[in-house]
């Protein structure tokens, strides 16, 4: 691809341009299994910059992909038609807390447990960080809708963007949104740029609602010999009046792996609920917590085990922070790969869901299992398989189209907070079928020369095994 | 091209799942911000060697050579990958190859050095030895650890490692200086803290308005070994009021450096003696990693004695 490396430099620096091969390849992956070289990687500093970078790349025709951490695990991050990938880790400055107007304002590269870090001695948060939000940036979870482990009592990524600045693919800034709460003026195109994965504009700046950190908390673990008991117990805490903080399935496979790599002296039973609960007396967070004890014993667990004591705490939790690389080691010889990873269901499918997830994964000669957020109705399921051998992409292949096809036969969605980009592209295209044009027609509105992060959601390739080089050492 | 060694590595990088959760305890990174300067951008140029996909090149064994070994990344991989013991294993393929990188090792000055054997006896990674014929001090390549300890210990500054991380002399020397100038309120205290991942206060992003939490007095040096007697007297020199070395404790440093740190601590301890000042405005304490909850105590008691002294 021709690239005015030159122009580049001329933008953002001769310091902040990378075009040699080892950098290219580095920026070429993501968590996903996908791979696909950039062009040549740009740092930029300010939105100048980035306008700079997106008006000369519209004028050359040539695409553009934003990058947070690269921790998107479908691919996102994959630039797969080489181009220029915008790294916006220099753009990484907490802007404004202002803790009276509940809000921060913050660039795209500010890293999500960072922020928290800077709010926490406002007495606020940022509940909506990711698990991986020690490296996972803001305008990355923005991108993707993220959410976290604590959606089902604090929302997702959406619930916390109240505005936003944006750079279109003409280069022109944007303004979307407002400060405050309460918006009722025209098309939301804040909400818009929520979950667009960086095809329709570049994200340069946010503005968050936060929350008070809760002055109390209690964590809670129970254990099940039945995973379909595990499920029940969820989805009966979701119909409940409760609303925990989190509320977390760990199965089977996950346990063995857990213990494995982690020595977590897990016992070693079919499923386990993490829940916790928070609020800012003790005796309400303890009456809740005593009704979840109460559901899960209804359903047969045993061993519930409760503490409010953030070591203990740490302790119980500590290990499903770590699950999607712990799963790696599962078994000698299978590989953990992120494929049909976050499909969310409606909550009283959770244990239908989950034990489908497990069936499918034994039809296919793969693993596969079931672990997430089931409070909000989310069930991540890796594919732990063996990633060399060219038989096991097939298998993989049928796993997750019949997965998905049970997904959409009970009402679910393709994805619950990593995104589509290129390997969930086939399966979401189906659920998605109605509305794809109307996506199009706005994606041509706003990139009518396709740059932004092109072949992507409703444009990705219709085989997400081709659709790049995988990468793993794999002769298809 | 054959990358014997690291050719055993080949499932270990299919495991890895490029998530990306050894990025923030890197040093490197930290110091960088390109995704080629973290543990898992080193990991992939490893990777490309092996799949042919990236040739071995000036420019790629200079970045597998920068490496503080701090171990971080290994301590945080759920996936037990060992990004280190791969590191290392490239260095050995890639100077076979002739591609010698520069990196974090150290480099010996033979103009200045007088084969005095000093930083030999301090190396713990026995990466260092004297040529007996020539009298040169000979840097294993592959086995230094980039510690820095050597540097710190040798009496006539011919030891060196390159700028662009932080912490060469110079740049320590620098961040002192800077520190001390940018520092809010007081008692003004200089932190030398062994590593970066258990101070407290932001990673990977900036905070720039008014009222933001200045931090600036904590000085990352890696490895306590690598502060010498005289980076600790300059400190006070330019004005602190007080000087805390936090490192690891004393059986849970790679390198060693915290014993090189203690007994340095004790020499300065008695200069000060010496030269009137209160030997009680230096403190050694021991961290171990996370524990940045016990490094904030620390820090407000040690502010609170030195408040109580006053300026020098």
């Amino acid at each position: 691809m021709d690239i005015d490396v030159k122009r580049l430099k001329e933008i953002v620096g001769e310091e902040d341009v990378r075009d040699d091969i080892a950098d290219l390849y580095v920026y070429g992956s993501d968590a996903s299994v996908h791979e696909a070289n950039p062009s040549v990687v740009v740092r930029p500093e300010t939105v100048e910059e980035v306008q700079g970078i997106v008006r000369y790349a519209n004028t050359a025709l040539v695409p553009v992909i934003a990058r947070g951490a690269g921790s998107s695990a479908s691919g996102q991050a994959v630039p797969i038609d080489g181009g220029i990938v915008i790294d916006f880790k220099r753009m990484n400055r907490i802007k404004a807390i202002r803790p009276r107007d509940i809000l921060c304002k913050v660039e795209p590269g500010v890293v999500c447990d960072d922020l928290n870090r800077a709010l926490q001695p406002h007495g606020l948060w940022f509940p909506s960080a990711p698990e991986s939000g020690r490296i996972a940036t803001i305008g990355g979870t923005i991108a993707n809708n993220g959410s976290g482990v604590r959606a089902i009592k604090y929302g997702t990524m959406r619930d916390y963007v109240l505005g936003m600045k944006v750079v279109l693919a003409n280069g022109d800034l944007v303004t979307l949104g407002a400060d405050t709460r309460a918006q009722a003026s025209g098309y939301q195109l804040d909400r818009l740029m929520v979950g667009s994965e960086g095809t329709l504009g570049l994200i340069v700046e946010a503005t968050l609602l936060l929350r008070h950190l809760p002055r109390f908390k209690a964590m809670g673990m129970a254990k099940f010999s039945k995973l379909e008991d595990a499920g029940e117990t969820i989805s009966d805490i979701v119909a409940s009046e409760v609303t925990p903080s989190l509320l977390e399935l760990v199965d089977d496979i996950a346990i063995t792996a857990l213990n494995k790599t982690l020595n977590m002296n897990l016992p070693q039973v079919e499923a386990i609920v993490v829940f916790e609960c928070d609020g800012r007396l003790k005796d309400a967070v303890d009456y809740d917590m005593a009704t979840i004890k109460e559901i899960c014993e209804k359903n047969s667990a045993f061993g519930v085990e409760m503490g409010s004591d953030a070591k203990e705490m740490e302790r119980i939790y500590s290990g499903r922070k770590k699950l999607f690389a712990a799963l790696s080691r599962y078994r000698e010889g299978l590989v953990c790969t992120s494929l049909a990873d976050d499909m969310a269901v409606p909550s009283s499918r959770i244990a239908e869901c989950a034990r489908k997830i497990h069936e499918i994964g034994e039809r296919n000669h793969v693993v596969m299992n079931a672990y997430g957020h089931c409070g909000i109705g989310l069930l991540h399921t890796k594919i732990l398989m063996e990633v060399t051998r060219k038989e096991q992409w097939e298998d993989a292949r049928r796993a997750v189209d019949e997965v998905y096809d049970y997904v959409r036969s009970v009402g679910g969605t393709t994805s619950g907070e990593h995104g589509i980009a290129i390997s969930k592209a086939p399966a979401w295209k189906k659920e998605k079928a109605d509305s794809l044009q109307m996506m199009k027609a706005i994606k041509t509105a706003l990139d009518p020369n396709n740059i932004l992060n092109p072949h992507k959601l409703m444009d990705a390739p219709d085989d997400w095994v081709t659709a790049t080089k995988l990468r793993y050492p794999v002769q298809l | 091209m054959e990358f014997k060694r690291l050719e055993k590595w080949g499932s270990e990088l299919n495991l890895c799942i490029r998530c990306g959760y050894c990025c923030e305890h890197c040093p490197l990174y930290r110091a960088s911000n390109w995704e080629i300067d973290t543990p898992r951008g080193r990991l992939l140029l490893a990777y490309g060697l092996l799949t042919g996909e990236v040739d071995p090149s000036p420019y790629v064994a200079e970045k597998l050579f920068e490496c503080f070994y701090c171990g971080n990344c290994s301590k945080s991989c759920s996936a037990k990958v060992t990004p280190t013991d791969i590191f290392t294993d490239a260095r050995a393929d890639l100077l076979e190859f002739g591609f010698a990188g520069q990196g974090t090792t150290v480099r010996n000055d033979e103009k200045l050095c007088m084969a005095c054997g000093r930083c030999v006896l301090t190396c713990k990674s026995e990466a260092l030895s004297v040529d007996m014929g020539s009298m040169r001090v000979l840097v294993d390549k592959v086995k230094c650890k980039g510690c820095g300890v050597c540097v710190a210990e040798c009496p006539v500054g011919a030891m060196s490692q390159k700028t662009g991380f932080g912490v060469s002399r110079e740049e320590l020397s620098a961040a002192v200086e800077n520190s001390l100038r940018t520092m809010n309120g007081s008692p003004k205290v200089v932190v030398f803290c062994c590593n970066w991942s258990m101070t407290p206060g932001l990673q990977l992003s900036r905070m720039e308005f008014k009222g933001a939490e200045n931090a600036s007095g904590i000085i990352v040096t890696v490895c306590s070994g690598r502060i010498d007697p005289g980076l600790i007297l300059e400190a006070f020199d330019q004005g602190a009021w007080g000087v805390m070395i936090a490192c690891c404790p004393l059986d849970e440093c790679e390198h060693d450096g915290n014993y090189r740190a203690k007994e340095r601590c004790a020499l300065v301890g008695r200069l000060l003696d010496v030269l009137g000042v209160q030997s009680e405005r230096l403190k050694l304490e021991h961290f171990a990693t996370g524990e940045a909850q016990k490094l904030k105590n620390a820090l407000k008691s040690f502010a609170g004695e030195i408040a109580s002294l006053g300026p020098i």
